[in-house]
């Protein structure tokens, strides 16, 4: 028997008859796998996954397959344009890039002489590998407020990790784990950060066990040995309860922890405060399941956690991440194989010093907004959103005057939507840089068409921490699109920062490489650069922290007053943070819950990945639909204390009937009308942004756990709607 | 004439539907049209135990195809290598076919008035490639394509 992994390249070349062959990496989420683009008359006819890349192994995902179709959308906005109508009135009219990109230099020129360099808030959405030349430019300009997904998506990672063991720990899969716990992640259909589903699969093949911490039955939890099914928002209290287990039953790294740990006795004297009978209480999780799911990730070697963003959507955010370490440090998974690896970088000069930090002066920097309500974030460059929003609705601490958002669109994707679009139609200028006009970039004042990741030469994976850096090569050009990094280059050197940015950006990629001694000529010859594996680098040097030792108990955050213990903190809504809300709103709501072929707001306008899932959908418990008269596929209406949103109901009887779960990221680039459906299905509707229901010092909005009430949309609604 | 196979492991599928789109890409079918498609099972309780999982629905090209022997104009058809062709051509969109079918592996494509199903991508294989859905896309590789030398 003959068994294909692939077709063979030159074959599938000669029987299509494609031109050539371009092997680039894919960006259709945060980046991440080799990709091989087939090209027959200079369009691109067909996109596969490339075998040699050590990310991806020839797989790919849906949305990666159907990038040409986004490429080539009729839709794409493919020139620069300028608002001739009312914000939101879908009245545009072509310009140069000459003359947008001259136009937002005037308005930023004009606004840092009379209001001050952080009346400008640069802004990006998820990270899209733009990231450091947006801070390049904020920083430069004297901004410090660039406004990110930092402050509840990577960031608390990259913040805790770097003050608990001096960077994020990676699980590496590439010496498959023996026992993975995969906490609030469903990594196969998200490919998260710095993780793709493929390594994760082939380590489960190989055999590792499985521990699943999710409120919903996904298919990794179906296949686990054992599943946790917790009320959502109770993550810090259970892991909590499993280090009661694990330290209480000696189950932990004695060597790691005697040699290589600081405030081993504070941090035993906080867990203890978590006994089972009451982390039971907590989380809903039976206790004899948490100590079996403790014993079983404690006892076997190596064991890593695939964790992801849901953990930091919460107000216990960092607590939450810490407590991960935590777990992942005293079991001596820490940077030993098939555990969790602190992998180092190629030696080439890494974002932060692209990103120009040293450059923003002292006086600017104090300026951050929120940076005295929210110090973690504050000390990583990160703000929370709602600071900006009432910078502009309030003018407090200061006025922000203008907008630039690259890749983003806040109004779907950010907490109390509706404030944020208050917000972007009071702004007094706003530029956009985005592939179609969404709706945030219809309040824009300026939006220029960016290049998708087919269109740009870039270092791939720059930003990540798994340790590899790959080549992006520009397969194709779409209208006058340009990447990100491109516009910034030359916006910069059009507001004073000419001797801080290159005559092009090829220079700037040179600049990075420069270290390693190659250009980026000589890069794009190669198929990617890793940087070296050492394991347990901490036994000669120690952690990269300020006591040089794994830190249980975080100095820094003492420093900057806060606990320096991790706890768990109540969800600001829930039966029991506020049981009379609860008797109106009765449903615990979680949100988010990934789809395949959508990346946040993205890919509604694809046909191959809209035919995947047509409408956004909400699951509701069988026994709970029976209870509200919710039949299955039938609109409903989901209410929260700030308003009420429609999905479409499914059944799904694989978590508490007390959880429903609704998707994000919906708008409707079909509905040809103002606003585009944006608050229409929209879960930003339903969340809060009140600073107190934010991380203390991350100043993560809660946007995962709410109450809400469900109920059927009437027969007449549905058809006028 | 070696036996072509699509050999599918249910169990591996994490439902990341990388393969309903590499066979859009290969076969471009209209909207709506699914010649893969992977569907749900459950969740539910299997024993004990909580169950939940992702099917491949896809023509299984059958040893003894009841579409073929439905089909009142031939243009189902079961090739020497094993591979079961439907020519849109010869279709009459009777829809005989789709009735047939235990395995809900066949649809009607409206726009054109035909039955439409997997063809196991015919003109790739006849060239010495491998159908899209088994060329290396698949996370869990769980779509597998064999060439098995026929001795019958």
């Amino acid at each position: 028997m003959t068994e294909f992994m692939q077709s063979n390249i030159e074959r599938e070349m000669a029987v299509y008859g494609y031109d050539s062959l371009v092997k680039s990496h894919c960006r259709m989420c945060h980046g991440g796998c080799g990709v091989l683009i087939y090209l027959k008359d200079k369009k691109i006819a067909k996109i596969a996954g490339d075998p040699d890349c050590p990310i991806n192994h020839g797989s790919l995902c849906s949305k990666g397959l159907a990038s040409a179709q986004m490429a080539y959308h009729p839709d794409r906005l493919t020139f620069p344009v300028k608002r001739i109508g009312a914000k939101g009135s879908g009245r545009w009219a072509r310009i140069s890039w000459d003359e947008a990109l001259d136009t937002i230099a005037e308005r930023i020129l004009d606004y840092k002489s009379r209001f001050g360099a952080e009346s400008i808030v640069m802004g990006y959405g998820t990270g899209r590998e733009n990231e450091a030349a947006i801070y390049r430019f904020a920083n430069l300009l004297g901004s410090p407020n660039v406004l990110t997904a930092g402050h509840f998506c990577y960031g608390p990672r990259i913040a805790t990790s770097i003050i608990t063991c001096g960077t994020n720990p990676i699980v590496d899969y590439e010496h498959h784990p023996k026992c993975i716990m995969v906490w609030g992640n469903n990594v196969v259909i998200s490919n998260p950060d710095c993780y793709k589903g493929e390594p994760f699969s082939n380590s489960v093949k190989k055999g590792a066990k499985l521990i699943a911490v999710d409120p919903r039955l996904t298919r990794i939890a179906a296949r686990s040995e054992i599943w946790l099914p917790l009320r959502p928002g109770t993550d810090a209290a259970l892991a909590l309860g499993m280090l009661h287990v694990i330290i209480t039953e000696k189950l932990y790294d004695h060597e790691f922890v005697e040699n290589h740990v600081f405030g081993w006795d504070a941090f035993k004297e906080r867990v203890r405060q978590y006994p089972l009978d009451k982390v039971e209480e907590i989380t809903w999780v039976p206790s004899e399941k948490i100590a079996a799911a403790a014993r079983l990730f404690a006892t076997t070697k190596p064991a890593a956690i695939q964790w992801g963003v849901a953990i930091e959507q919460q107000i216990t955010c960092a607590d939450n991440d810490r407590l991960l370490m935590a777990l992942m440090g005293l079991t001596g998974n820490i940077d030993v194989p098939g555990g969790q690896v602190l992998f180092q970088p190629p030696k080439v000069r890494n974002v932060g010093q692209f990103g120009a930090h040293r450059m923003l002066t002292d006086v600017q920097r104090d300026k951050r907004l929120g940076g005295d309500r929210f110090r973690m974030a504050d000390n990583f460059a990160i703000i929370n959103p709602k600071c900006v929003w009432d910078a502009i609705l309030e003018e407090k601490p200061y006025p922000v005057k203008m907008l630039f958002f690259i890749s983003s669109n806040p109004v779907i994707t950010r907490a109390n939507a509706r404030e944020v679009y208050r917000a972007l139609e009071k702004v007094e200028f706003m530029a956009v840089a985005d592939f179609f006009i969404t709706p945030t970039a219809e309040l824009a004042d300026i939006v220029l068409p960016a290049a998708t990741w087919l269109e740009m030469d870039y270092i791939g994976d720059y930003w990540k921490r798994h340790g590899y850096i790959l080549p992006r090569r520009k397969a194709i050009q779409v209208g006058e699109c340009r990447s990100d990094h491109e516009m910034l280059n030359d916006l910069g050197r059009r507001v004073g920062q000419e001797a801080h940015w290159w005559e092009n950006f090829e220079q700037a990629l040179d600049w990075i490489l420069e270290p390693m001694n190659i250009t980026w000529q000589e890069f794009k010859k190669m198929d990617y650069l890793r940087g070296d594996v050492v394991s347990q680098k901490y036994k000669a040097r120690g952690f990269s922290t300020p006591t040089r030792k794994f830190e249980l108990y975080a100095t820094v955050l003492e420093t900057w007053g806060y606990d320096p213990l991790p706890r768990f903190r109540e969800p600001p809504e829930s039966p029991y943070s506020t049981p009379e809300l609860c008797e109106e709103f009765p449903y615990i709501l979680i949100t988010g819950r990934r789809q395949p072929g959508f990346f946040h707001t993205e890919n509604r306008q694809v046909p191959w990945l809209r035919e995947l899932h047509r409408d956004p959908v909400v699951e509701i418990h069988p026994d709970a639909a029976g209870k509200e008269g919710i039949e299955e596929g039938q609109w409903v209406y989901i209410e929260s204390p700030r308003g009420r949103i429609r999905q479409r109901a499914k059944y799904f009887s694989g978590m508490d009937p007390r959880i429903v779960s609704a998707e994000h990221g919906w708008w409707f680039p079909e509905k040809n009308i103002p606003g585009r459906g944006w608050d229409e299905s929209n879960i930003n509707i339903l969340t809060d942004n009140r600073y107190e229901t934010c991380d203390p010092a991350m100043g993560a909005t809660s946007v995962r756990t709410l109450l809400c009430r469900i109920y059927p949309v009437s027969e007449s609604e549905v058809s006028h709607g | 004439m070696d036996k072509k196979t699509l050999i599918i492991d249910h169990f591996e599928c994490w439902g990341c539907k990388a393969c309903e789109v590499a066979c859009k890409q290969e076969n471009n079918a209209p909207d709506g049209i699914k010649l893969i498609e992977i569907v749900e099972d459950g969740p539910r309780m299997a024993g004990e135990q909580p169950f939940f999982e992702y099917h491949v629905r896809v023509c299984r090209h059958c040893e003894d195809p009841p579409c073929v022997a439905e089909c009142p104009v031939a243009a189902i058809t079961r090739r020497s290598d094993h591979m079961v062709i439907l020519d849109t051509a010869e279709c009459t969109g009777c829809e005989a076919c789709i009735d047939a079918c235990p395995y809900d592996a066949i649809s009607f494509d409206e726009a054109n008035g035909v039955a439409r199903k997997c063809n196991m991508c015919s003109s790739r294989v006849n060239q010495g490639l491998i159908p899209a859905c088994a060329d290396n896309i698949c996370l869990a590789r769980c779509i597998q394509f064999t060439s098995t030398f026929d001795s019958t």
